[in-house]
């Protein structure tokens, strides 16, 4: 026992050569291995998500609140209420890129050597061993013509050919056929190699390019922008705006963040002024509801006033969206109290004579022959007195309403109401006003007011990340994935008096049955006896 | 013990060898490889497609007397069925005329489907016209506004045609053309899922008024074609690679009681009872509205129950097989000196014992008896969907009966209460604020205002009835693998040309979902300014997607091919399928319309 301890300890060992440790840390995050378990962990977290209500989406406010004190407390501390925003998530999303940008730098020079230096020659063996082979028989002069009429049969089928000439080492044989690895033998063989669609060997470094540019232009336009949301009438009417917390001029938006079941509002200045000047929404059925159901589209149409650009008017359709300086203004949603754009009044003269049919857009005044001055105050869908003072019972159409400012010739103001029922003329609602008996005959149908999103993205990295990096990885993934790089040898070989012996070989990266059907049309072509075939 | 070790290493490396000669380097079978020349091996696809815009020009031509959009596509749900039966038939017993019918009985399903989706967008067009003339509106939208791709009926006509195009693009070389004995059945539950989820037509939300949408949705539905291609090359290949089928069946007995301890919100398990939901008809014409109240259908819940005790002990009696036998088959190896993994010195060298042959029997036992269990559990199975089926169109007094019930269990007044509440989209402080017996009041109430009007309909539950039919069509097909399964791996082609059509599958799975995903993020930003939201639909894309990046690199990068391949692509087209309906049915979202 003593003698084998002393043995290995005065054996001179030599310690193997060390690889540094930053080397090996690169060759981990350049690792295909690596990449796929970071896959494999964001698929899992992912899941999560989708399984546990996020923050900011709608029901999370409920879910959240009937959770038990400690379970808001620890899955609120491991994130999983906003999981795709938690540190470990972006950290795992940086860990990606970071190991695409490494696995392609580490494996792009050979990829490029592959195809820059293509294996113009082989031996039988190894062509052989190729999944497509087969040894034909082709009568010819010389090996030149042999190798002119191969390299003629694979430009035919769409691969680009080159000859070479290689001198092949091989174990010399005896008598019996047997190989006496003691000599060899030098034996020169004429090749044709031909190729085709060898650029798809780098489509996955064109995948990771744009995939690196989606990842980073979504990272920037995070960064450098944000979203808020503006709610915009065109109502002038204060108690309106005030009541329904709307905006109809303003140069403020408001930015929600939400954290938890809490949410906080930023007020953000806007270097313009925004004024709404009319809402619309194109009905199904003029006749029917507001709701989102019978609804073809939205329009907001809003000016900006910019003390650099001047003024600007523009409309916001429904996936139309305007852009302006960075800002991009979206229809988002709206308010669907009933409200009217257009409405057309039918005025009953007082002393008799012809009714007079106005029409009257919102917050404009229309002027009578006789210098009645009508203006347009508010619309109430459902109206009802409240203390003394107009308001609405419901957002729906049910007893609809135009309340006007009307000024007589003589300069009188007076407050009117013209209802779409049709009223008893003896109603003391309906007693004629400012000379005139109202009824409100039409009207426009449109919600009180439009929620527009608006995102604020100065660099326009979302556009580059989704357009460029987007398309791109698109069209990238086609390359890769629908094209196939085609590889084809021809080995010839002379075994008799104007008789050649041709191995052919080949194989291709993706779609190999293809390949097989093509790799048999070439031999095919050639082959005037096919000897054997694997 | 490092030379155990090295042995072992040796032994596997020299195993992996032998398997890849076999696998590469046995001469083919030529016929298998030959391709028909040119076009004529694509007539099927031309014909399919082709014929389907003949049906829309006559469906334009003639107007609505033309046959339905529904007829169609039950038309087509036929001959997938009658197409995969005759490629099955021709697994198992080789007949040309049998291949021959499979083949354009497909084409024909293919036909059907495609007549019928483009029918069907004419229709849409019609009804929105007739609607728009009706209240003298001459607002004129474009036609693509009414591509039938807005709500989850369209998507499963467009995924059903997916799936099947795709086999019919495979089927272009002869021995793929097997394929559509196991793509086609699941087409076919596709189908039976939109026939009870309803075709009724309804407006488009302005928001999917936009030509992201036929991209976007287009893109989805094929890609999700491809998937499912791609998973029954998967499990074919599994067969052929020689997996249990015990194992398989394990599995989908899983699946099955998982689908069972679900539906009828976990009733059947825990009350042993079945409640199918009820519909208050739609006064403006649309879908029906769900009533909220359930009502026991009889026996459903305790066929259920004894298909699931059935099932559960086949999974048993499977583990024992399994893993008893895997031990007797180690022990057998240690006794020829062959190397295993964990194995102590005393049983490499010792010997089979009398006792451990009577295990082996018993195990043999196990295997025979869970075969049984399952037997049994697909009768039951069946009976299940009779009484589901007739129990839903003889009851008529559901007023009557659903108030029996009640009476008996109120606990559902509070559950439609809050659900009522949830509804109405209440702040965390109104509901908090609203005791049980209000919630409880609510139910009554909505019970008493629309009782009246409630029914039972085979379409009140789509999901939980195409569920039912996915485990039964499951268990029948692990059955099915389990008779004469050496005969029908014979007649399967080799792993290696299936390996590698699971592999160009995948790789237009993968290309097709991120494409669904990319179109989807610049559709999003074109309506909302948001690109990503990480919306539940939008993750389980993503998911999905993810899932087979794994696949294709784990292929990079440990080689992994076959086996691996094959439950990689079983998982990337089981979460195609969450994301497709789990996404719809069970989490909040902005793609619940679809």
């Amino acid at each position: 026992m003593a003698a084998i301890e002393e043995s290995i300890k005065t054996r001179n060992i030599s310690k193997p050569k060390t690889v540094p440790v930053v080397n090996r840390i690169l060759d981990f995050l350049s690792s295909v291995r690596f990449g796929v378990v970071l896959l494999c962990i964001l698929v899992f977290l992912s899941i999560l998500g989708m399984l546990f209500i996020q923050q900011n989406v709608q029901g999370f406010e409920t879910s959240y609140a009937l959770r038990t004190p400690a379970e808001k407390l620890v899955y609120g501390y491991l994130g999983l209420f906003d999981i795709y925003h938690a540190w470990y998530y972006s950290g795992l999303l940086l860990l990606l890129s970071l190991n695409i940008i490494l696995a392609s730098i580490d494996r792009f020079p050979s990829a490029w050597k592959y195809i820059s230096e293509p294996k113009l020659t082989a031996t039988r063996g190894w062509l052989l061993n190729q999944s497509s082979n087969a040894v034909v028989k082709i009568g010819g002069a010389d090996e030149t013509e042999i190798a002119q009429k191969i390299q003629s049969a694979f430009a035919k089928n769409g691969f680009t050919p080159r000859v070479a000439e290689d001198t092949i080492k091989i174990y010399a044989t005896d008598e019996t056929g047997k190989k006496d690895f003691s000599r060899t033998e030098s034996k020169k063989s004429l090749f044709v190699f031909g190729e085709n669609g060898k650029l798809n060997r780098l489509g996955a470094y064109i995948v990771h390019v744009f995939l690196l540019t989606l990842f980073i232009g979504h990272f920037v336009a995070l960064k450098t922008g944000f979203d808020a949301d503006i709610r915009l009438t065109p109502d002038t009417n204060p108690a309106i705006i005030r009541d329904f917390n709307l905006n109809q001029k303003t140069d403020a938006i408001q930015l929600i963040e939400i954290n938890l079941d809490r949410q906080e509002r930023y007020n953000v200045q806007l270097p313009f002024t925004i004024t709404c000047t009319e809402i619309e929404q194109k009905l199904i059925d003029p006749n029917g509801s507001i709701e989102i159901n019978n609804t073809l589209d939205w329009r907001t149409q809003i000016r900006i006033d910019d003390p650099v650009y001047g003024q600007t008017i523009a409309d916001v359709s429904l996936n139309k969206p305007f852009s302006y300086r960075g800002y991009r203004f979206f229809q988002a949603s709206a308010i669907t109290m009933g409200s009217a754009s257009l409405m057309t009044l039918e005025l009953k003269p007082e002393a008799g004579g012809q009714p007079v049919t106005v029409k009257l857009k919102r917050n404009e005044t229309a002027t009578l022959p006789d210098g009645t001055k009508i203006a347009y105050s508010t619309f109430v869908p459902d109206f009802v007195m409240q203390g003394g003072q107009p308001s609405t019972r419901t957002g729906e159409y049910n007893n609809p309403a135009a309340i006007l400012d009307v000024t007589t010739p003589k300069g009188e103001t007076t407050k009117v109401y013209a209802f779409a029922s049709k009223l008893p003329d003896d109603a003391p609602i309906n007693a004629p006003k400012a000379g005139y008996r109202w009824h409100l005959a039409g009207y426009e149908k449109s919600p009180l007011a439009h929620v527009l999103s608006i995102k604020y993205d100065p660099l326009n990295s979302a556009f580059i990340a989704w357009y460029i990096g987007g398309i791109g990885l698109i069209f990238a993934l086609i390359f890769v994935f629908f094209f196939s790089h085609k590889r084809i040898w021809a080995m010839i070989e002379r075994t008799g008096e104007n008789e050649f012996e041709v191995v052919f070989a080949g194989h291709a990266n993706r779609n190999h049955l293809a390949f097989e059907d093509k790799f048999k049309t070439v031999v095919e072509s050639l082959a005037s006896n096919k000897v054997k075939e694997f | 013990m490092s030379r155990l070790k090295t042995g072992l290493k040796t032994y596997r490396i020299m195993e992996e060898v032998s398997r890849i000669q076999k696998e590469v380097f046995i001469p083919r079978d030529d016929s298998a490889y030959t391709a028909i020349p040119a076009w004529r091996s694509y007539l099927p696809v031309i014909l399919a497609i082709g014929g389907g815009f003949l049906m829309l020009g006559a469906r334009l031509q003639i107007g609505s007397g033309f046959i339905s959009d529904t007829a169609l596509m039950m038309l087509a749900l036929a001959a997938y069925l009658i197409a995969a039966l005759f490629e099955l038939t021709n697994l198992y017993a080789p007949s040309e005329m049998a291949k021959k019918i499979g083949l354009w009985s497909a084409t024909l399903g293919v036909f059907f489907n495609l007549a019928s989706w483009l029918v069907r967008w004419v229709n849409a067009w019609e009804f929105e016209l007739v609607q728009l003339q009706a209240s003298g509106n001459d607002a004129n939208p474009w036609i693509f506004r009414y591509i039938p791709f807005a709500n989850l009926y369209d998507l499963s006509l467009a995924f059903a045609f997916g799936a099947g195009i795709t086999t019919l693009v495979l089927a272009h070389r002869k021995n793929f053309q097997f394929l559509s004995a196991f793509t086609l059945p699941i087409a076919a539950l596709i189908l039976t899922l939109a026939r009870f989820i309803g075709g009724e037509h309804s407006n488009l939300m302005p928001i999917l008024d936009s030509y992201w949408r036929p991209i976007h949705v287009g893109v989805a539905s094929l890609s999700y074609g491809v998937a499912l291609v791609c998973f029954a090359i998967a499990v074919v290949y599994l067969i052929k690679d020689k997996i249990k089928v015990e194992a398989m069946a394990i599995w989908a007995s899983i699946f099955s009681l998982s689908v069972f301890a679900t539906i009828s919100g976990f009733s059947v398990f825990t009350e042993g009872v079945y409640r199918a939901g009820t519909f208050i008809p739609n006064l403006t014409g649309g879908k029906p509205i769900n009533a909220l109240f359930r009502l026991e259908l009889p026996y459903v819940g305790l066929t259920l129950v004894g298909a699931g005790l059935l099932l559960l002990g086949s999974i048993i009696a499977f583990l024992i097989y399994i893993y008893g036998n895997k031990g007797i088959i180690k022990q057998e190896k240690a006794a020829r000196g062959e190397f295993e993994d964990k194995l102590s010195l005393k049983e490499r060298i010792g010997e089979i014992k009398e006792t451990e042959a009577v295990e082996y029997i018993h195990y043999q036992s196990a295997k025979t008896i869970g075969h049984w269990m399952l037997r049994g559990a697909f009768v039951l199975q069946i009976i299940t969907v009779i009484f589901w089926v007739s129990g839903i169109k003889s009851t008529s007094d559901v007023q009557a009966k659903l108030q029996a019930q009640l009476t008996q269990k109120p606990a559902q007044y509070v559950a439609v209460g809050k659900e009522i509440a949830n509804k109405q989209q209440l702040s965390v402080q109104q509901m908090a604020a609203i005791t049980p017996q209000q919630f409880d009041q609510a139910g009554r109430q909505h019970f008493q205002q629309n009782g009246g009007k409630m029914y039972l309909s085979l379409n009140s539950n789509p999901v939980e009835f195409a569920g039912l039919l996915t485990a039964l069509a499951g268990t029948f097909f692990v059955i099915l693998f389990a008779f004469r399964t050496d005969k029908l791996r014979e007649r399967l082609p080799s792993l290696e040309s299936l390996d590698s059509l699971m592999y160009k599958t995948a790789c237009l799975a993968f290309a097709g979902l991120a494409m669904l995903l990319i179109t989807g993020a610049i559709w999003a930003n074109e309506s909302w300014g948001r690109p990503w939201g990480f919306d539940s639909k939008e993750t389980g894309a993503l998911v999905a997607w993810l899932t087979y990046a794994a696949f294709l690199h784990t292929r990079i990068s440990r080689g992994w091919k076959g086996r691996s391949s094959a439950y990689f692509a079983i998982l990337g087209f089981l979460l195609v399928i969450f994301t497709y309906l789990g996404v719809s049915y069970l989490l909040p979202g902005l793609h619940s319309y679809a």
